[in-house]
Parts: structure tokens; sequence; C-alpha cells
């Protein structure tokens, strides 16, 4: 029986009582405009800019070009490629385990937990100098090629997304109950096939999704270990780009800050504020 | 004049009223609960009494000061609540004080009036723990002490046991009783547990859907129900529609069964259609002869409750409930069986008027 | 898979069950798990172990500290001290900023649509880093920057008045970009923790709106608010993309000296190389530890 009073309906009689409020939500609106102008401001220098390119005009040339660049689209599709393969390889390792540690060991919980702590206790640019000493030399040869090195990167995405990739199922497999679902199947008859894909997979669509797509944000631009590892990937090449060009970058940073908001508006429209995320690796 | 007035009181959230029209006056050092189902507007009345909402119209007096408007930290009142309330980041006795720094007593005197305040709830192990650390049943006790150290003019507690496990509530209930008693303070309980209400009470206020419903002692509320919300809702019962036969009399058909009723009866008319209500209890088995309502009845189940037996049962077409007392010699009739029951003429209460043959009868 | 299921609870009495059936199940309990432990070795934790081997080593071999102890050389010191300094201060100053919005969209009474946009927006600018945000100040407070111009219509030259992107204030001012909307995030749900009864209690006992954050709800949250900036220091210490975009990987920060030491080794001396990585993940572990410990303290009083 808590019934909350919703401001707006405060009579003239209450007017007193709510005078604290007032005075408080003056202080309210000051603070959230001067953020959203801190927010905003670079955002629209960076708009105004990427449509300057062409003299005493606006347009969008400087879109025009960056698309039109030889080097952009590989780039970015190479980007694509590496995250959606870091995105399997990630769920493939992170279902099974965080389905596992639920049901069957929860005592390797902590342990689990501290490890997909990791990356964000050793800083990409100390890993990848780890990664370098580590694999560049026999017996793990694996930065010899271009292709060996393209997947130990993958990997390492993989790795470094364990932390939202495991926080999302983690959330989503106690928000189903999992032992109770998994025990009502078996009671049915089903196989541990039938369970995973038919019960556990279905109920999980919302937190596989959420951890995909903070994955894919976080992945499509990374900088620090794909410069070191000599990729050519989107970081690299924006990075390269705003050292060689004048207008491009601002359509870029355009370009890459839509990227990121479509992610993070998806799960915030699938999952209506289910995710805990932590940001890293800047 | 009494203590603390409620006129006229109404609390409207957008097109709905939560609160409709309260009026009560309530005595120095009583104790009133106010007992209802969720959203019957009990809770809001309370929050309304401590400040919490403003009424959307009516007043609110204390000691014959108007408080309507005051702010809550101006009232002195203790609220107690469901949820303890206890802030996390002080220990028991920094709790119990904090009333009193707010107001900035002296140290000297904080310690005196927590020290005592501690001892009164039999927390003295406790004083340095966080709540945390502490049961429900004593968290709760410790936000008895902290409301109570302010020595407030009015105590409220908004449903204090609704959170706590059923034998720390009865015994819980009982401490809170004892400690209003010995301060003398008055107290406004919000219950929608019925029980509660009839053992804790000096008066209890029935609320349904935003209305006072009935006022009455525990006593009054049980026993003569003047409502069918409130015969309903305070323990269980058996209601039927009766028809008024002989009103200067009291003898009312039911399905062509006769009852005979203690309530009065003025301005009702023969063939009236009116309610009545019978406690399952007030039935027994017609061993002895009574000269009033004597029906036979035929058994249609037995329902075993512990020291309780519930026997089901046919009278003319209607399906009463008796409840009778459990001993070891008690025989119990077969199912299917046509027994005969009986009550007093005082257990026939009436409730209101089903249909009138166009006349208002006045209960 | 089969191996493992008995539809009774399986987990009913580990002990019992472990001494009554063979080993061969628990190895299949491990197989789920293996491929996530066998990866993070591979890709996390080795590669952290041989910097921290190496670190140890001395250049003829052997085990020293020797490393560690030229830390305090001029060049690694400076770089940290940078780093430290940036990193503390946007901790410090987002974390209040990033408090003060987090507040106003919560209980502040805006309404409630900007809490969503708000929240949402955080998610995004929290993951909005590296070269792009570089880039986006570029053009906001770089030479030619807009903001730039707008100063200089007002007959305010930034640049000549000591202001420049490229250096402690103006890196401070990009990572504060990710900062704030951080702290956001996770000081969202320690304000949403408040009880509300926390403030109708002490108003009821004769507290002023002040008292009560002074005394209830401040003290309620200072672990949260604490460990956050502790986690945002974190977050800007190991902070290597935006700071290599914005300046080239000149700048005197210990994420980009580490970057130059990969490249080519400007420090000379490889094991010290090595010391000013582990120095790193040193700090950063004992931060996310504090930031652990006091998140447990303020679960337990927000539970």
């Amino acid at each position: 029986m808590t019934v909350s009073a919703a401001p707006t309906q405060a009579t003239v009689k209450s007017e007193t009582a709510r005078a604290p409020v007032r005075k408080n939500r003056f202080w309210s609106w000051l603070i959230f405009v001067v953020g959203a102008l801190y927010f905003l401001v670079p955002l629209a220098a960076t708009f105004y800019w990427s449509l300057r390119a062409e003299k005493d005009k606006f347009g969008f040339e400087a879109y025009r070009r960056l698309f039109a660049d030889t080097n952009f689209l590989p780039s970015f599709s190479e980007s694509i490629v590496n995250a959606i393969a870091a995105i399997l390889i990630s769920l493939l390792i992170i279902v099974p385990t965080a389905y596992w540690v639920t049901l069957r060991l929860p005592k390797l919980r902590p342990v689990i937990e501290f490890i997909t702590l990791l990356p964000f206790v050793i800083p990409a640019v100390v890993l990848v100098f780890g990664l370098i000493r580590l694999y560049s030399r026999p017996p793990l040869l694996l930065t010899a090629t271009y292709d060996s090195s393209r997947i130990l990167l993958v990997c390492v995405y993989a790795a470094l997304s364990f932390p939202y990739m495991f926080r999302a199922v983690d959330n989503g497999l106690r928000a189903m109950d999992v032992r109770t679902l998994t025990e009502a199947a078996q009671s049915l008859g089903a196989s541990w096939p039938t369970i995973l894909f038919r019960v556990i997979f279905p109920n999980l669509r919302v937190a596989l999704l959420s951890g995909a797509l903070l994955t894919f944000a976080i992945v499509i631009g990374e900088l620090t270990i794909a410069l070191f590892m000599a990729q050519h990937t989107l970081g690299p090449y924006m990075a390269n780009l705003t050292r060689s060009k004048v207008y491009e970058p601002s359509a870029m940073a355009i370009v890459a800050f839509a990227i990121t908001w479509a992610a993070m508006g998806i799960i915030q429209l699938i999952g209506r504020g289910q995710q805990g995320q932590i940001a890293g690796g800047h | 004049m009494a203590y603390l007035t409620l006129s006229n009181i109404s609390k409207q959230f957008g097109d709905t009223y939560a609160v409709q029209d309260f009026n009560l006056d309530v005595e120095k050092g009583e104790f009133v609960s106010f007992l209802g189902p969720s959203g019957c507007g009990k809770t809001t009345t309370l929050r309304m009494i401590a400040g919490f909402e403003t009424p959307t119209d009516g007043a609110i007096a204390l000691g014959g000061a108007d408080i309507t408007n005051k702010p809550p930290n101006q009232r002195k009142m203790g609220m107690i609540f469901q949820s303890y309330a206890l802030f996390p980041n002080m220990t028991v006795a920094q709790n119990i004080g904090f009333g009193l720094r707010v107001r900035k007593d002296s140290k000297a005197d904080i310690q005196e009036r927590v020290r005592e305040m501690i001892s009164l709830v039999n927390l003295e192990k406790h004083a340095e723990k966080y709540p945390y650390q502490l049961s429900g049943g004593q968290q709760q006790r410790v936000s008895l002490a902290r409301a109570l150290a302010i020595r407030p003019d009015v105590l409220l507690l908004d449903e204090p046991l609704s959170a706590l496990d059923a034998k720390i509530r009865v015994s819980l209930r009982a401490q809170i009783r004892e400690i209003q008693r010995k301060l003398g303070i008055t107290a406004i309980f919000v219950t929608h547990d019925q029980e509660e209400a009839l053992s804790i009470s000096d008066r209890i206020v029935v609320m349904y859907d935003g209305n006072v419903e009935q006022v009455g002692t525990p006593f009054e509320i049980y026993n003569f129900p003047t409502t069918t919300f409130v015969a309903n809702f305070v323990g269980s019962l058996n209601t039927a529609v009766a028809e008024v036969t002989d009103p200067a009399k009291g003898l009312l058909s039911v399905n062509g069964v006769q009852f005979s009723s203690a309530a009065k009866m003025d301005g009702l008319q023969k063939g009236d259609n009116v309610r009545i209500a019978i406690r399952p209890e007030r039935f027994s088995f017609a061993s002895e002869v009574r000269k009033a309502n004597v029906v036979d009845c035929r058994i249609e189940n037995i329902t075993f409750l512990g020291s309780v037996v519930r026997v089901h049962m046919l009278i003319g077409n209607s399906s009463f409930t008796m409840d009778t007392f459990n001993y070891p010699s008690l025989e119990l009739p077969r199912i299917g069986a046509t027994e005969q029951v009986t009550c007093s003429r005082e257990a026939v209460l009436l409730l209101e008027e089903v249909r009138a043959n166009g006349h208002e009868p006045k209960l | 898979m089969k191996s493992s299921i008995s539809s009774s609870s399986p987990l009913a009495n580990p002990a019992v069950r472990g001494a009554r059936r063979p080993s061969r199940f628990k190895f299949g309990y491990w197989l789920g798990v293996l491929p996530f432990f066998v990866f993070s070795a591979l890709l996390l934790i080795a590669p952290t172990v041989i910097l921290g081997y190496r670190s140890l080593e001395g250049p003829d071999g052997g085990l020293t500290l020797d490393n560690y102890r030229q830390l305090t050389s001029e060049a690694v010191l400076s770089a940290y001290g940078m780093s430290i300094r940036i990193s503390l201060t946007s901790a410090v100053l987002g974390g209040l900023v990033g408090f003060l919005i987090a507040w106003a969209i919560s209980i502040g009474g805006l309404p409630r649509p900007l809490r969503t946009i708000t929240s949402t927006f955080s998610g995004v600018a929290s993951n909005f880093a590296g070269v792009p945000l570089a880039a986006a100040y570029v053009f906001t407070l770089g030479r030619v920057g807009v903001v730039t111009a707008l100063f200089e219509l007002l007959g305010i030259d930034l640049y000549r008045s000591g202001f420049s992107l490229y250096s402690f204030t103006g890196l401070t001012l990009v990572y504060m970009y990710f900062q704030i909307p951080l702290m956001v995030l996770v000081i969202l749900p320690a304000i949403d923790g408040l009880k509300r009864e926390w403030r109708e209690a002490a108003e009821n006992l004769g507290a002023t709106s002040t008292q009560y954050w002074r005394d209830v709800a401040l003290p309620v949250l200072m672990p949260s608010i604490l460990g956050t900036m502790i986690l945002l220091f974190g977050n800007a210490f190991g902070a290597h993309a935006t700071a290599y975009a914005l300046t080239g990987g000149l700048f005197n920060l210990a994420t980009l000296l580490i970057g130059q030491q990969i490249s080519g080794d400007v420090l000379h001396n490889p094991g010290l190389g090595y010391a000013v990585a582990m120095g790193m993940v040193i700090i950063m572990a004992l931060s996310i530890l504090i930031y652990s410990v006091l998140q447990r303290r303020s679960e337990r009083w927000l539970r």
C-alpha cells in the first residue's frame, strides 16, 4: 500500500511542504544542462567540421571521401569479421562456463569472477606487450604471419570480452532460475542438447545479445592491441587517418559514435536496463 | 477536545481518492488501529498524520493546534516502518540517538536517553552492533526505541510486524503494547491483519476503499459488525439473505427456516429483505433445549482444524459453517446425517438491507 | 555429457556423491569450464606471468629486483607521475560530476525520460573512447577547434593563455568524457539503493534535508562513491588508445612509455620496460581490489 506521490500533483495547499523539492529541481536542471553541454559540444563541433569539407558550403563530402578511401572499407569489414568471430568464441566459452558454474560448480564462482576481472587489471598495452613477448618466438610462434596474428588478436578480443559476457550471461541465468528450469526439463525427459537449445538459450536471448553488442562496441574500433600486432583493422586505420587527413577524421568520429549508439541503443531496447557494465580498454 | 483530530480528511491521487472524508478523534494515550486490506487508504492516512502526504482536503489537529501543513520534521511523531528503515551506517546506539543529535541535545543527555531506550527494548547486548548484524525482530525493536527516544507526541506504526516471522510477530506485538501502556503514549497502528488489530488496540478503524467502514472497540468490531465488509474481513462469518417476517418480535426467515434475532429492526417491515450474519463459533449442536433458534441441518462435510472442528452444513438451502471446540470425547456426526443446531438470538446479526420493499430501513 | 546427470538434486550432498561415484564424473564436470581456463591462461595469465618473470630477470640472467629499483629513475617516474596526476584528477572530478548527474536524474526530480536517455548515453559515452574521442576533441579544443574559435571571437586566445589539448589539462578534460558516464552508470544503482524510508525516518525524527544528506545518505553512499572513483582511477591509468591517438604516442605517460618500449627499447633496458609494465598491473590490481572491498561493504548496507 505504498503510494508514491507524483510531485506534479501537489496542490496549492502543499506548496510550503514542497518548497525544498522545487529548489532542488533548479540545481538538478542546472547540473543536467551543464553536463549535457559538456557531452554534446564535442559531438556538435565534430559534426560541424564533418560538413565543412568543401569550401564555403555544408555537405557530406567528408563522408563521401571517407567511404571512397580504398583502405576504409577493407579495414572496417576486417574489424567487423574480427568482432563477430570474437563474439562467437566468447559465447562458446562463456555460456557453458556460466551455466556449469551456476548449476554444478558454484564453488568455482569466485575463481571465475576473479579471472573475468583480469582484463580490467591488465591494461591493454601491457597485455599486448606480454603477448608479443610470449608468442613471437618458438615454441609458441603465432605472430609470424599476418593471419596467425589475426587469429591471436581475435582470441585476445574474446578474452577481453569475458567480463561483459560473463556478467550478462550470469545475470540472465540468475533471472531465469536455471536450476529449476533444468530440473523441470529433466523430469520431463529432455536430453542435454534439448535442454540447452530449447530451454536455456531462448531464455537467455536478451543476455546473450547484450553481451554480444557490448563486445562489438568495444572491439570494433580497438586500437592498442591491433596497433602493436600490426593489424590493418579499423583502430589503426582511424589513428592513421587523423594524422594524414583533415576532414575525414570528423566524419569517421561521427560514424564511430553512431555505431556505438546503435549497439547501446539496441541493448537498452531489448534489455530495458538489464546490463551492469563496466567499461574498459581505452 | 480530543488529542488528535482528523476532520474530513481526503487525499486524491490524480482522479482517484486514496482516502475520502476521514473523521477520527483519538484520545491521549489511546491505541488505535487502522485495519483494512491493501489499498484501502490506511497507510495514506497514517502518512498524512506523519506529514509525508498533504491532505487534498480537511484538517489535522494535534492538542488543539492545526498541523495539516506542518513539515514532517517539525511534528514530533515517531514513525515505525515495515522495513525498519534503520540507518545502515549507524550502530544501534547511534540510530537511537539520531533524533536527539539532530536537535542538538547535549552529549550527556543523549547518552542517558539512549541507554534508557536500549534497556526499554532489551537490546543492551547489541548497542554497538550495526543493523545488518541484527535479526528482523531486533531491528524493529531498535526502530521502536529510535522513535520513542525523541519523546514523540504520537507513535505511528506502519505495518511494523508484517515482515517478521509469526512467533516474533506475536511476542513483539505484546511488547509494543506493553511499552505503549507504560509510557502512556498515543499510538496509531496500521495493519491488514485482523488478529493483530483485535489483540493490540483500544479502538479499531476498519477501512475499505478509502472509506471508514466502522470505528469501535475490538469487542464491538468483532461482535457487532455493522457492514458486510467488516463482518467478512474481521473473523469468518456465515451470511445469508433473510426475509423479515415479524419486525416486532425480531423474526426472520432464511429459505423458510425461521431465525430469531435480538438486533433492532426499527423501520423494517414485514417482507423486507435483509442480510444476516452468524459467526461459526456461535452455533452449537442442540443437545440442550433452548428457547430460540433450534434449526435442522444436514451435515455436508467436517474439517479438522486442530483446536477447532469446522462443520459445513446446509440449513434450508443455504450453506453455513459451525466451529466447535475439539475435545477428546467429542462425538462428531456422520456426513449426510441430519442434526439440530442452535444459536442465541444475539448471535444473529443484521448487516445492511439487500432489498427493501419501498422502504428505507435504518439500522 | 550424459554421465553427469541424475534427476534427483545432484548437488544436495557433494561429499557423499564424491565418495560414491568414480572420479570420471568429476572430470566431466570440469570439462564444461575447461575451455574457459585454458583460454584465460593462454591469453590473460601467461602474458602477464611472462612479463612478471622477465621483470625479475637481470641482464645476465638470475633473479633480481634491480629493475624495480630503477623505477625511480627520472624517465619512469615522470611518466608514472603524469599518469597518476591525470588519472587522479579525472577520477575525482569525473566522479564528482558523475555523481551530481546521477543524483539529478534519479532523485533530483527531473522528468523520468531524462534518466533513460542519460543512462543510455552514458553507456555510449563510456565506450566512446580511443581514436574517435581524440578526434572529436581535436575538432573541439584543438588549435582550429570550434570552441577554440568561439573563444577567439570573444577575444580569448586559449592556446596563448597556456591551454593545450596535448597537456595535463587537455588530456584530463578528454578523459572525463568517458569517466563521467562510467561514474553515472556505476553509481546510479547505489543511489537507487537509498531507501525512501531512510529519508522519511530521518525527517520524522526531526532532521532537515541537509542533516539527512550529511548523516545518512552521503555516509551510506560513501563506499560506493570512493570505490567507483578508484575504479575510474584505474580506468584512466590503463588508458592508452585515447592518449596515443591524441598525441601520437609521444606524450610522457606510463602507457605510452610502454608502447614506445614495445616498438623500440627507448629505456635502453628491456628489464626495466617489463618492470614498468608490471608496476602498472600492480597499481591496477590494487585499485580494483580496493574497489571491490568498498563495493562489498556498500552492498551489505544497501541490501
